[in-house]
């Protein structure tokens, strides 16, 4: 190329002297050179070597480079990017919790802080040490003298220019060849067209347009609509070869996708929707009509009340009202409520399924004054300090829990105070979760104790503990419900 | 082909040879005085007594590490330099000698420990009173056998075994080296420097999950070792550049321990800064991330009871502090500088021990904390003591060491 | 012309041996820097020998194969792999962890090693970085077909979207791999590109072509070799060492984060970062002299790459297959003395369930063939190291088989565990990336310069002024003195 351009310089104008090249063979001479030509007082010099010779910048008195602190800064620019975007792109502007961690600066934010700080470094160390050389630069004056391709091989060369303050052409000729090159050259200006062939222009210019195509095909579907129904590229992603819920289908004869369950198929939990330890009433014996609703009661979890309103307007709930007075019963007796049609008739569970053990109502006694007691009082009459609190509070949305001791609750089957301390009713939440089947019927164990020792006549005590019961079985008040057996 | 040199330059200064009973004298006096502030101002609980033994157990134990890690520092410098064929380093390798040979002392500081664990307390480690242990993990590890005073006594004497056969060899054949000249004992040292550096792994790595980590033995951490070898590596580069300064100014050394070389000590210094920074924060990452209760208890000991302000202090003053401020190479090769930071790494490597070590002890209270530090100090004499008798006895520098030409003549060409 | 001829016709010299206080010489045969620069422009400048138009053919059609199947695997969906319930995490990520790892050692030797004035780096670093770069491209494959849309992977940016309304997820470790990864791919490609620079202007000078001539001008983006020049290079490159020594190390940290993080006995412990690290740089050097063996050998590189410098990097793949070793051992202690049952279920499950002749491979090929380098003979044995090195490759692969799909197989729910099989598309998905590998690494030695041509030149000078400067502290002669005065004169 260098022949190309040099052929090229003739045709215009004779080529301007841009000052001395100097020769050598190894690095020493070099600086040799480099320490005269500094001594003599030149400043517009250059050393060109096939590898950094140290000690060539005191030689050449070459001033060190601010590279180290444009670095440093880029590396404090990227830590704070790092904390800044994270913090406001993980905490301020989409939060979103993930395992509980909080939001914002965290431990976690190191490592992309610490990564981002090392890229920005990284890339201002050598975009800056192009910057700082005037790299890329693809045309120099020295690329004309073909012995300068050495320069990279195996030779070291002394530069002066001409811009020097205290250039002479011939001083410095006589300067240079002192110190015995190899040999000595006067580097010529590089005239060669400053134009680039029109052939790199037009290529480029196609390369350009060609990469703004896919960009123009991606902005076009963006902004205009389309009747066309999309591209299926994935197909079996698009079309799986499955069916949803409720869908038909070919393959069987009842033309249903949904399968019915096999005859006997006891699905996972269901072997408890059979039986009456876990259900408080035995389903088996009931009608069909009542199981039906039941399966809807315990599928929907609805007051079957509620669930035939609509059917039934407000008739129902106004029976309901009037056959239960207190407010905290709005499902009501069976019997009341079979009359209605709304509610399955139960066949409760009359006979306790647990032994009645000191064991179990020490489990009763515990579990019905832990969660029961706040409510329902330690003896059941409904003065429980939560009671206590919202009644001083005067608090009329409260509705007053039902004293176990009413009347109605006496007569309950234990069945249904075991499906009462499950499901719930009214304002009293579902039990079910934090007692255990056991767990519940031995509450209702304590309950029906309690209900009892309100009624209680000394016969009913063994008659090795009358004696010891004898002085306080009259002031019996709250705290005799467990003993009393 | 040897250098020639003033015998008198290699030699410590006279004034410092006397030194050694007084500072052992002065070191003792001061963690006695240590104790008698725990035993003052110490305790608070309930059962008075116990909780001193505790505070003061614990205190033992942190300036015992705070300067054993310097001196597995220097064990490991001197195998590396032998494993890595180095040549910079001749002319500081002695001084690291000297700091290795007090391993053998220095089991003689551990050995109240020992004595401690047949006494039969629990001061420091709950595990040595199997009756009072209510964690089943720490039950289950007494069960295996692991963490017993027979078998943890006999891991000890193994480890300082092991340290100080290595540190006796290299030593040996260093000062070889120095009546012959040889090539030999250079030769026989590079040859056996890479088994050692395998045995010395392990032992750290084990004498750190014995020695510290088992003081909360429901807690581990697989990095602990690796955690004791970092914070030790950077303290022992500032223990070398603060002794070669003070033989510098008492007019010793002067041309065999050059600028190059403080910035090279500083340089590796602040690597290790860095290295201390890595795994410190990758423990705490992984188990702040992983959330697991028996893990981040340790963490929790540590973020409570006033010694948060430690905890999250090491952030600013090990890593952010030190870092920025040998980063630059004008600072690593300014005496002054350098000398500052050296002293600022030893202060934080004090306080990270602490760190480590002092919050099994209790909460934080200022007056006991004042007796620790003061423990801290006589514990740092006493080292120096046992670092001056040998070098009483020794020349500073391996003068006819093969590789020093080399040590004298190379620059940092860069950084 | 003498020394260039006899590189022509390089000899075996044992140059290991280092004798103290004498350094041994880095690169053989009395070298001079025209004999340098023949000896490595002529690899790309002679034709290539069949052996490469061999190697090419065939890599570049696995390479082929490759992109056929990652084009099938977009199509179809990753369900042509063998990943399974409770194994979501399989080969992609055990190929990933594989290939992120080799991709370690050449920014070490090129950084760490720079740092710690190791001058024997200059003849390795460069094919080093190259194979770096090169194995990085294989690894970013795997995450990025396996996120299942393919064509979305950019989501992972954090990019201001006017369809997402979102941001991707910063405390996620995930997502830390992906700076990461970024940070090192990119950052590797410019300190690697930066180092070639003095090196095409080398190539550029030595054109026969115009076009060749031009190409490598546009490269080398006008180097002159200017002092002025080279100062500020030599800073640059300094300061990208510095920075690129913690970044190499962060990297495999992050990795390592991505299973360390989860709560997964065999996962979830402290040790990850620094045993990941190390195994990268073991895995690193592996491949290194995988490669370079044969590369010396083709190209009449020995006098250039010469025992030393395998026998070096042989001892660091002994050290680190021991660390690794280390590490293997105290997450077995580890799980044994914090008597926490899933931790010891989950080891004993590695070496003695279903996956043991996983673990027994990845011991034997990792901890024990490494040990053989305790022996000078197979440290300087050519067809002994290549096969250990190859050893270290495979068990390396296993390792990260072995942490995740041991630990993934066996659920804390014993109901799902289950045992991966590898589908075929496994196999041939791996065996391809080697093409990928393959094909740019023959591509690399047949165009750019495959050693560092000035900083070998460097090298041999430093070399030459050690030597003086040591000749005159011992007097030997009263020469000039180049500022070095600290040292002398001491005794008079």
């Amino acid at each position: 190329m260098s022949e190309h351009k040099s052929t090229k310089s003739i045709e215009s104008r004779p080529p301007k002297a841009c000052g001395w090249m100097a020769e050598f063979t190894n690095e020493h001479d070099l600086l040799d050179a480099a320490r005269k030509v500094r001594d003599a007082g030149y400043t517009k010099t250059d050393a060109f070597t096939p590898f950094p010779v140290h000690g060539i910048d005191h030689a050449l008195g070459i001033k060190p480079t601010i590279l180290p602190f444009i670095v440093l800064c880029a590396g404090l620019t990227g830590l704070c990017t790092a904390l800044v975007m994270q913090f406001w792109m993980n905490g301020v502007d989409y939060k979103y919790i993930i395992s509980g961690k909080p939001f914002g600066i965290t431990p976690a934010s190191i490592p992309v802080s610490f990564e981002l700080t090392i890229l920005f470094s990284a890339f201002t160390s050598v975009f800056g040490m192009l910057a700082l050389n005037g790299l890329p630069k693809f045309s120099n004056p020295i690329f004309t003298n073909p012995k300068f391709d050495r320069a990279t091989n195996d030779r070291f060369f002394l530069y002066v220019d001409s811009t020097d303050k205290y250039y002479n052409r011939d001083s410095v000729r006589e300067l240079l060849s002192s110190v015995h090159p190899t040999s000595l050259d006067e580097v010529m200006e590089d005239n060669s067209s400053v134009h680039m062939p029109k052939a790199i222009w037009l290529g480029a210019l196609l390369l350009v347009l060609a990469g703004l195509i896919p960009a123009a095909i991606v902005l076009n579907m963006r902004a205009s609509d389309s009747d066309l129904p999309r591209w299926h590229v994935f197909f079996d992603m698009d079309f799986q070869p499955k069916k949803k819920p409720q869908q038909s289908t070919t393959i069987f004869a009842d033309g249903r996708a949904m399968r019915p369950a096999v005859p006997g198929t006891i699905s996972r939990g269901q072997l408890e929707e059979q039986d009456p330890f876990y259900l408080g009433h035995d389903p088996l014996k009931m009608s069909l009509a009542d199981y039906r609703k039941a399966v809807f009661v315990s599928a929907t979890d609805q007051d079957p009340a509620d669930a035939t309103k609509p059917a039934e307007e407000a008739k129902p709930a106004a029976q309901d009202a009037a056959a239960a007075p207190a407010a905290s019963a709005p499902v009501n007796p069976p019997a009341v409520v079979g009359d209605g049609g709304t509610a399955p008739k139960y066949a409760w569970v009359d006979k306790l399924p647990i032994e009645v053990t000191e064991e179990h109502m020490q489990i009763g006694k515990t579990k019905y004054e832990t969660y029961c007691s706040s409510c329902h009082g330690y003896s059941g009459f409904g003065d429980g300090l939560v009671a206590k609190r919202a009644a001083s509070l005067l608090q009329d949305t409260w509705t007053p829990p039902t004293s176990l001791h009413a009347d109605r609750v006496q007569k309950q089957p234990v069945g249904q105070i075991f499906h009462t301390i499950s499901k719930g009713q009214g304002k009293m939440a579902s039990y079910a979760s934090s007692l255990s089947a056991k767990e519940r019927w031995a509450v209702v164990l304590y309950v029906k104790a309690l209900q009892r020792s309100r009624n209680a006549n000394i016969e009913d005590v063994p008659v090795e503990q009358r004696s010891s019961l004898t002085p306080s079985v009259s002031g019996a008040s709250e705290s005799t419900g467990a003993t009393v057996k | 082909m040897s250098l020639k040199y003033d015998p008198k330059s290699i030699q410590l200064p006279e004034r410092w040879k006397s030194l050694t009973p007084i500072l052992v004298a002065l070191g003792v006096i001061l963690v006695a005085v240590g104790f008698a502030f725990s035993l003052f101002a110490g305790g608070g609980a309930e059962n008075s007594s116990e909780a001193t033994m505790k505070f003061f157990a614990h205190s033992y134990l942190a300036n015992f590490m705070f300067v054993m890690s310097i001196a597995l520092g220097a064990l490991f410098f001197i195998l590396v330099q032998f494993v890595a064929r180095a040549g910079w380093s001749t002319s500081v390798r002695r001084i690291a000698e000297l700091l290795m040979q007090t391993i053998p002392f220095l089991a003689v500081v551990f050995a109240p420990i020992i004595i401690m664990l047949f006494a039969n307390m629990d001061s420091l480690y709950e595990w040595n009173r199997p009756d009072r242990v209510h964690s089943s993990v720490i039950k289950a590890k007494i069960d295996v056998g692991y963490l017993t005073k027979e078998w943890f006594t006999l891991r000890a004497i193994l480890y300082f075994t092991l340290w100080s056969a290595m540190g006796w060899w290299f030593f040996k054949r260093s000062r070889e080296q120095d009546e012959s000249g040889d090539i030999g004992p250079s030769l026989a040292r590079q040859k056996w420097a890479g088994p050692c550096i395998m045995i010395f792994a392990l032992s750290v790595s084990f004498a750190a999950f014995d020695w510290v980590m088992s003081i909360d033995a429901d807690w581990f951490s697989t990095i602990f070792g690796v955690y004791i070898f970092a914070a030790g590596m950077m303290a022992f580069f500032a223990t070398m550049i603060l002794i070669s300064m003070s033989l510098q100014r008492a007019g010793k050394v002067r041309e065999l321990i050059t600028t190059e070389h403080f910035h090279d000590m500083g340089k590796f210094m602040f690597g290790f800064i860095m290295f201390w920074s890595y795994i410190a924060f990758s423990q705490l990452l992984l188990y702040w991330y992983g959330n697991i209760p028996e893990e981040t208890n340790w963490y929790l000991v540590r973020l409570n009871d006033g010694w948060q302000y430690l905890a999250y202090g090491l952030i600013p003053l090990h890593f952010a502090i030190p870092f920025l401020g040998t980063i630059s190479r004008h600072v690593r090769r300014h005496r002054a500088g350098l000398a500052f930071w050296a002293v600022w790494v030893l202060v934080v490597h004090w306080l990270d021990m602490t760190f480590l070590v002092m919050p099994n002890a209790g909460p934080f209270n200022f007056m006991p904390m004042v007796g620790h530090f003061v423990g801290g100090l006589g514990m740092l004499m006493v080292f120096l003591a046992f670092f001056l008798a040998k070098a009483s006895v020794t020349p500073l520098v391996p003068m006819r060491d093969p590789r020093l030409p080399e040590a004298l003549t190379y620059a940092n060409p860069l950084l | 012309m003498a020394t260039i001829a006899s590189s022509y016709n390089p000899r075996e010299i044992d140059n290991t041996e280092d004798i103290p206080g004498r350094r041994a010489p880095l690169v053989t045969g009395n070298q001079t820097y025209s004999s340098v620069t023949e000896m490595v422009c002529r690899v790309a400048e002679d034709p290539q020998p069949k052996l490469w138009w061999l190697l090419f053919g065939f890599s570049s059609l696995t390479a082929t194969m490759f992109l056929t199947l990652i084009a099938f695997l977009i199509y179809k969906g990753v369900g042509i792999w063998g990943n399974m319930n409770p194994v979501f995490w399989a080969w992609p990520i055990v190929n990933f962890v594989f290939w992120v790892g080799i991709g370690h050692a050449g920014t070490l030797i090129s950084a760490i090693l720079f740092l710690f004035r190791q001058n024997w780096r200059t003849s390795i670093n460069r094919a080093a970085e190259a194979m770096t770069i090169f194995a990085v491209i294989c690894a970013g494959i795997y995450p990025g077909i396996h996120v299942g849309r393919a064509w979305l992977a950019f989501w992972l940016l954090p990019y201001p979207s006017l369809n997402l309304w979102m941001w991707p997820q910063f405390r996620s470790p995930l997502l830390w791999d992906v700076f990461a990864v970024g940070t090192y791919a990119s950052t590797s490609l410019v300190f690697w590109y930066m180092g070639m620079i003095p090196d095409i202007a080398t190539y550029r000078d030595r054109s026969k072509t115009p076009f060749r001539r031009m190409i490598y001008s546009i490269l080398c983006l006008g180097w002159t070799g200017s002092s002025r020049h080279w100062l500020v290079y030599e800073k640059a490159y300094t300061l990208l060492a510095a920075l690129a020594a913690p970044l190499v190390l962060s990297v495999h940290t992050v990795v390592s984060f991505d299973f360390a993080v989860s709560q997964l006995p065999g996962w979830h412990t402290t040790i990850f970062p620094p045993y990941f690290v190390a195994g990268a740089i073991f895995s690193g050097f592996a491949m290194v002299v995988t490669l370079l063996v044969p590369m010396r050998k083709i190209y009449k590189l020995e006098n250039l790459i010469t025992l030393r410098h395998l026998d070096n990097m042989n001892k660091i793949i002994l050290a680190t297959g021991s660390l690794v070793g280390l590490a293997y051992g105290t997450e077995f202690f580890m799980a044994w003395y914090s008597q926490n049952q899933y931790e010891s279920f989950t080891f004993i499950n590695r070496a003695f369930g279903p996956y043991w002749w996983a673990y027994w491979i990845m011991v034997t090929c990792n901890v024990i063939s490494p040990q053989l380098f305790w022996f000078k003979w197979f440290r300087r044995n050519l067809v002994a190291m290549w096969i250990v090195s190859i050893f270290v490759n495979i068990g390396m692969w296993f390792e990260r088989f072995v942490i995740t799909v041991t630990s993934l197989s066996r659920d804390f729910l014993p109901a799902s565990w289950g045992y991966f099989r590898p589908t075929m598309f496994d196999g041939l998905m791996f065996f391809g990336s080697f093409g990928v590998f393959m094909t740019l690494f023959l591509l690399f030695c047949r165009f750019l310069p495959t050693i560092a041509i000035s900083e070998v030149k460097g090298t041999i000078a430093a070399a030459e002024h050690a030597e003086h400067a040591e000749a005159e502290l011992l007097g030997h002669s009263h020469g000039e003195d180049h500022g070095h005065g600290n040292a002398h004169g001491h005794g008079h």
